[in-house]
């Protein structure tokens, strides 16, 4: 046998540039697709940390049992970052570099994600549903903004929305917002302000700090300047405070709460103060009756897992989940990052099994959705009073 | 006589130089995510930087700071500014930053002149909230604690894009600030930092203006954390009110006292070590710990660092000589005066 | 004439009296010991003299400068240096560098700054607190810590670097405490050498009678803040009062 001829040469240089044409994609093999997720396991949010994987692993486990995406299975590897910044870009690195995968998926945390934007533009690598609900996610003059896929309707967003629910129910209303000092409050303070501007109105502002026990001067302050309608741009401890000192000076007006609040720890939490507290949500809630809802409970009951998982937070990696999977079966057997960039970019009005109000993206749309549901709190128990609004 | 101006010579800086310049060639023929080690020896290289300052003041002149982080942010943020938004030179801002960081450290070092020990260890960790309330308040410079984008280093006409440019800027910094703060501690103004620490009356009557060093050591100690910052800033290139957090000073002060006290080299070491440890060791032992222990294993960093800091103080007391003396003899006398009585 | 003249000093600490009018006069080129009882006083007027404590009346002055009001580290610069009763050495810092530090006012700033460039201003540094090490008979402790050397060693130290600077009077405190008889022979050598060799003038407090005896040009006895007697050793010696008030058997022996 002769191959050194000009011929074979040639043929086995075509061989070798044939296949650098087809790279591997990282991440990707035959029968399996590696993501990468970063959350906080040890640092302040660490019970979101164990609930929200734990949550999309339920709806990947489903994925995987009924044959996997065009034969692969998804296997999710994790990272721990603190909620430091600095860890979080470590992490990333750590992911991409050493374990390869193919994309990143809810990464926790607004200041994490910020952080590993400009790494995600030189890897090129998507991030799909980043969790945290910040407007600046789906901000397109960010470095980045091409890798980063935005589910949640942003803080911004949500007070618009309650702004106009305020003067649907009352022409006359009087609103006002007590919101976090901070990148969050600033976010909302950001959507209050289109709103003043659409409505031609001035909106009471009184800010407090997280971790702040005291709400007796803004709450005075809001009793002073009349408000009827309260929006509340805190998590969860500070607008039960805020609301049962309000009760406690017995001032009444209608609170209506930004997504984070509507935890049911707050329904709990805040008693008798907190009846008729309504707050928004991007997506239905985990006891709902929509198919979306019926198959989580399902599946975790199957699971096996401690029943005090279940709720908000693992129903919202759960959804999420959806969504991933979604772009991946879309971007077909051929799996390239840019490939699932482009297929991410195709999805419209992806429901969920009706969990979501339509997630839409598009070449330069990375917010997924811009609406919302009010949740109402009666007795400690959240139903769902409203369609999406928009 | 022979031997007597042997110990400051170079004999240690050629081989060390030559170690961090071969390191990432090494790293790179190791493993193919060298890029990540890289990421983290940088952090380590500017945390190294501030560690010295901080030793410079805490180590040196026996003045407790738990509010580094606030200097480092001052130093990250301002840099930032006046590159990305006064249009100042990166190489310009590596003079200015440190400078004005400097200033603020003379702020922070009048509450020294009258107290020490723990109140100023409480005085200087408000310093660091207040920095933090500082930049969420300057919202329309700052972005608030929304946090901050930062342009790449530019240094005569050079960008520095990776991980691998940003190691070889950081670290001629690191063998600068390690040889020239060296050589400070050794000439008139090292003795007299440690005379402070250790007697202030032999100070005194040596002719040491206590005013004038306590607030030069909190000066030094704030342009080398600005000197950190403006590295931090521009190498991390996102900074947030998230990273300066009072964790990030606590961390210091265990760098310092890991490495053991009043030596250059120790705070160098000591950094190296803890960030080492907490970025490489410590995952991947939570990994393997977590696969066959069903507990929760998240929270045993701080459980290896308590654990570290407590070995060292029994075992490792001759670096640790000056604040841990101080701090015990505060700690005896705490609700009184502690300032020591002359006699 | 850089004499060392004390007047009518008074000092109270929280209602005790520290000093009830005191005045002496140390002339230059002699050495004077101050000698008593604890809380006579004698520490508390260093301490005045070295401006760690300001008292409430009186002057002090040193040649034709009032002292009084000069800040303590600017006191080395008026060319009057001291020594501590308890040791206030630098324990982490080599000997080398403890006898440097009392040069500090001596060293400019711009040669600090020389300093931390070139090594040559090292060597110009140190030759003066080597010659002052090897005068003390000190030499080869130079790079030594000074953290667990002995006692006298560690008391040497504390004059050398209190010669370092070349005062023009030194003020040693308790020089002999905790020493024994050949220690304090020794000591008592290097008094009158500093004094003999260097044209130092010294004020001496002691509780160690051989050696008061032994050096001293005039000794003044101190009680309760007042001057009980000032004179030549022997005088002091012979004087009833001090007698009777507290040398007793040191004095007969």
């Amino acid at each position: 046998m002769k191959f050194r001829t000009p011929v074979s040469s040639i043929l086995l240089m075509a061989l070798f540039i044939g296949c650098a044409g087809r790279e591997p994609t990282p991440g990707v093999t035959d029968t399996e697709i590696l993501i990468g997720n970063i959350q906080d396991l040890s640092g302040p949010m660490k019970e979101l940390g164990m609930a929200l994987p734990h949550g999309a692993n339920l709806y990947f486990n489903y994925i995987n049992d009924k044959g996997g995406i065009h034969g692969r299975q998804i296997r999710m590897t994790m990272e721990d970052h603190q909620y430091n910044p600095q860890k979080a870009v470590a992490a990333a690195k750590k992911l991409i570099e050493q374990d390869q995968v193919f994309c990143l998926y809810q990464v926790i945390g607004t200041s994490p994600c910020e952080a590993i934007r400009s790494l995600l533009e030189e890897n090129e690598i998507p991030l799909i549903a980043p969790a945290t609900q910040s407007g600046t996610m789906s901000d397109r003059s960010r470095t980045g903004w091409k890798y980063i896929f935005h589910t949640d309707t942003g803080y911004d967003k949500q007070a618009n929305i309650l702004v106009d629910y305020a003067y649907e129910q009352n022409a006359e209303a009087k609103v006002a917002v007590l919101y976090q000092d901070d990148d969050y409050g600033a976010n909302v303070l950001k959507g209050i302000a289109e709103a003043e501007a659409r409505h031609g109105v001035t909106v009471q502002k009184e800010a407090f700090q997280r971790g702040a026990t005291d709400f007796a001067g803004q709450v005075m302050n809001l009793n002073k300047g009349g408000a009827t309608h309260v929006i509340i741009g805190g998590v969860v401890r500070e607008p039960i405070i805020a609301m049962k000192t309000a009760a406690a000076m017995g001032y009444a007006p209608q609170f209506l709460g930004i997504s984070p609040t509507m935890d049911h720890r707050v329904a709990l939490g805040s008693g008798e103060a907190g009846e008729g507290f309504i707050a928004a949500n991007f997506a239905q809630l985990y006891n709902s009756d929509v198919e979306g809802a019926k198959l989580y409970r399902k599946l975790f009951a199957a699971s096996g897992t401690d029943p005090k998982v279940m709720g908000m937070y693992n129903f919202y990696g759960f959804m999420t989940a959806m969504i991933l999977v979604e772009g991946l079966e879309r971007a077909g057997k051929r799996l390239t990052r840019d490939g699932l960039i482009k297929a991410m970019e195709g999805i419209k009005d992806f429901d969920g099994k009706g969990v979501f109000p339509g997630i839409s993206y598009g070449p330069n749309d990375r917010a997924g959705t811009d609406a919302v549901v009010l949740v109402i709190n009666e007795g400690g128990k959240q139903r769902i009073i409203s369609d999406w609004i928009e | 006589m022979k031997g007597r101006y042997a110990d400051e010579n170079l004999k240690w800086i050629a081989p060390l130089i030559l170690l961090v310049i071969l390191l990432p060639f090494l790293l790179r023929g190791a493993t193919f995510s060298y890029r990540y080690y890289l990421y983290v020896l940088n952090i380590a290289g500017i945390y190294t930087i501030l560690a010295v300052g901080l030793d410079v003041l805490s180590g040196y002149t026996g003045l407790v700071s738990l509010g580094h982080a606030g200097f480092l942010a001052i130093g990250a943020y301002t840099s930032a500014i006046l590159v990305d938004q006064a249009g100042v030179p990166f190489g310009l801002s590596l003079i200015i930053t440190p400078l004005i960081t400097g200033l603020f450290g003379i702020v922070v070092g009048f509450p020294a002149l009258r107290i020490s020990g723990m109140y100023l260890g409480l005085t200087t960790m408000g310093f660091g909230f207040i920095v933090r309330r500082l930049i969420i308040a300057l919202r329309t410079w700052t972005e608030g604690s929304a946090g901050l984008e930062v342009t790449k280093p530019l240094l005569f006409g050079f960008t520095f894009n990776s991980d691998w440019d940003n190691y070889f800027l950081v670290y001629t910094f690191v063998i600068l600030v390690i040889v020239s703060i060296r050589r400070v501690m050794k000439s008139k103004v090292g003795r007299a930092l440690m005379a402070i620490r250790d007697s202030e009356h032999a100070a005194q009557a040596a002719g040491v203006n206590l005013t004038r060093y306590k607030l030069f050591a909190f000066f030094l100690s704030a342009v080398l954390a600005g000197l950190a910052g403006v590295l931090f800033a521009h190498t991390m290139r996102f900074i947030s009110t998230d990273h300066f957090d009072i964790l990030l000073s606590i961390y210091f002060i265990i760098m310092v006292l890991v490495g053991g006290v009043g030596t250059v080299y120790g705070a160098v070491v000591g950094t190296l070590f803890i960030v080492l440890l907490d970025f490489l060791a410590i995952p991947i032992f939570k990994d393997w710990l977590g696969s066959f222990v069903a507990v929760e294993v998240a929270d045993i960093q701080s459980l290896i660092f308590g654990l570290i800091m407590f070995l060292f103080i029994i075992f490792q007391p001759m670096g640790l000589y000056g604040m841990w003396l101080k701090m015990r003899i505060y700690w005896k006398l705490f609700p009184f005066n502690p300032k020591k009585r002359f006699t | 004439m850089a004499d060392l003249t004390v007047e009518n000093l008074k000092m109270h600490f929280s209602g005790v009296v520290a000093l009830d009018g005191v005045s002496l006069e140390v002339k230059e080129g002699e050495i004077f010991s101050l000698v008593g009882p604890n809380g006579s006083g004698k520490t508390t007027l260093f301490n005045c003299i070295s401006g760690f404590v300001t008292p409430l009346r009186g002057t002090i002055q040193y040649g034709d400068k009032d002292i009084l009001c000069i800040p303590p580290h600017r006191i080395i610069d008026v060319g009057i240096s001291r020594t501590f009763q308890n040791l206030q050495n630098i324990p982490y810092m080599t000997v080398l560098d403890n006898v440097l530090l009392g040069n500090h006012s001596g060293i400019g700033n711009r040669e600090t700054v020389r300093r931390w460039i070139s090594q040559r201003q090292r060597k110009i540094e140190e030759t003066t607190a080597l010659e002052v090490l090897d005068f003390l008979g000190l030499a080869n402790y130079e790079q030594r810590y000074l953290s667990g050397q002995p006692y006298g060693i560690q008391k040497l130290v504390e004059i050398a670097r209190a010669l370092v600077s070349r005062p023009k009077l030194i003020l040693i405190d308790e020089p002999a405490a905790g020493m024994n008889d050949q220690e304090t022979m020794e000591i008592a050598k290097i008094i009158r050498e500093i004094r003999d060799d260097l044209g130092v003038t010294v004020l001496v407090v002691e509780h160690d009678m051989s050696l008061v005896m032994a050096v001293s040009d005039r000794v003044c006895v101190l009680d309760s803040g007042t001057v009980v007697t000032i004179g030549e050793p022997a005088e002091v010696k012979a004087h009833p009062d001090v007698i009777s008030a507290f040398l007793g058997e040191a004095a007969v022996a």
